[in-house]
């Protein structure tokens, strides 16, 4: 299997469209229940903040998150946790709207959530050498952001690494069927239409230079 | 710190700044602690039971804890099967299970050993700690 890959250097905070905008909306719906598992955990009952210490592990129906320590904010009356901040060894694994894994690491992740005039705002910023890996490639940035409403990531210095081969079957095997996907690019210039960076920002590397092969 | 205690049987070592030299039995234990205000209360503690030790600390069964904001809307509610209520220093804490959850069990977590000290509200579970954070239209729902 021959594949190849494109190293994408941007400067400037540019959005990706790595997953598509959802438009279903099902981000607003009501969702399953948090799980949060540690093994300390210190309450400010006042303030209302929940320090949890020691292998964090956060369960939620749109991702799973570990760390080593996460400072949330306890709902007083609502169930919806407005500000979370995830520090040390951040692992996030979530599914966007095609059902396609992502796999972010960073040193920190700060989520945010807020109701304003009838427009709901939910981010989670990853930052400390963040990365982000999925089947079509490595995003790697100074600070990468994942619009959790809708679905959408934007970083900030970003690189990008995307993995493709030519035999039409993308990289990671985690994508949808191939009916529902447009054909792989035969060519580094047709990848990068494919993509929303610039043609001209885009050159192919040697293979190896790439994330680890596939076999 | 604007505390005040009574028990609900046997008042006569729940008092307000009690200072239990002998070994004292209540049922239905209340203590209540206010705001500076002296207005709003600031946190009730209840248990089925309580036992004095030596130490001048209280063995509280069926812990209820409850907690208020100043403005007196409900905070947090802790329970535990057993706790050592220290009133001198303000603690409650045992090696046993707690829950605690907000006032509408929308947050709930639980976990194994805990200190509340009451002075600045604040918990502390030591292991095994689990929280779980339901949705406000799905708990709404339930409602």
């Amino acid at each position: 299997m021959k594949r190849f890959c494109l190293i994408i250097i941007g400067t400037a905070v540019s959005g990706m469209a790595c997953a598509q905008p959802n438009s279903t909306g099902t981000l607003s719906t009501p969702r399953g229940p948090t799980l949060i598992s540690s093994e300390h955990g210190d309450f400010d009952l006042a303030g209302r903040e929940a320090i949890y210490r020691g292998h964090v592990r956060v369960d939620d129906p749109q991702m799973k998150l570990a760390c080593e320590q996460l400072i949330a904010d306890v709902p007083l009356t609502g169930g919806h946790v407005n500000h979370i901040v995830a520090e040390t060894n951040v692992v996030i694994d979530f599914m966007d709207d095609k059902g396609q894994t992502n796999h972010a690491t960073g040193e920190k992740a700060v989520y945010v959530y807020s109701e304003q005039g009838g427009v709901t705002n939910e981010t989670m910023t990853l930052m400390g050498n963040p990365q982000l890996d999925n089947a079509q490639g490595t995003l790697t940035g100074d600070v990468i952001v994942w619009d959790r409403q809708n679905n959408h990531l934007t970083a900030s210095n970003q690189k990008m690494i995307f993995h493709q081969n030519f035999n039409g079957a993308a990289a990671g095997g985690n994508s949808p069927a191939p009916a529902a996907t447009p054909a792989t690019p035969a060519t580094p210039a047709a990848a990068a239409k494919a993509t929303n960076a610039p043609p001209e920002t885009m050159e192919s590397t040697n293979p190896t230079a790439g994330p680890s092969p596939q076999p | 710190m604007g505390l005040s205690t009574a028990a609900g049987l046997a008042v006569w070592f729940a008092a307000a700044g009690v200072h239990a030299q002998q070994s004292g039995h209540a049922t239905n234990f209340t203590t209540t602690e206010y705001y500076p205000d002296q207005k709003h209360v600031k946190s009730i503690l209840s248990g089925s039971e309580a036992f004095s030790r030596p130490d001048q600390t209280l063995v509280v069964k069926q812990l209820k804890l409850q907690t208020f904001d100043p403005e007196g809307k409900p905070g947090m509610v802790l329970t535990a099967p057993e706790c050592i209520y220290d009133e001198k220093h303000g603690t409650a804490s045992s090696p046993g299970s707690l829950q605690v959850q907000n006032s509408v069990g929308t947050f709930r977590a639980e976990g194994q050993g805990f200190l509340w000290r009451q002075t600045n509200n604040f918990l502390t579970i030591s292991n095994d700690v689990h929280t779980l954070i339901e949705d406000r239209a799905k708990a709404n729902l339930r409602s």
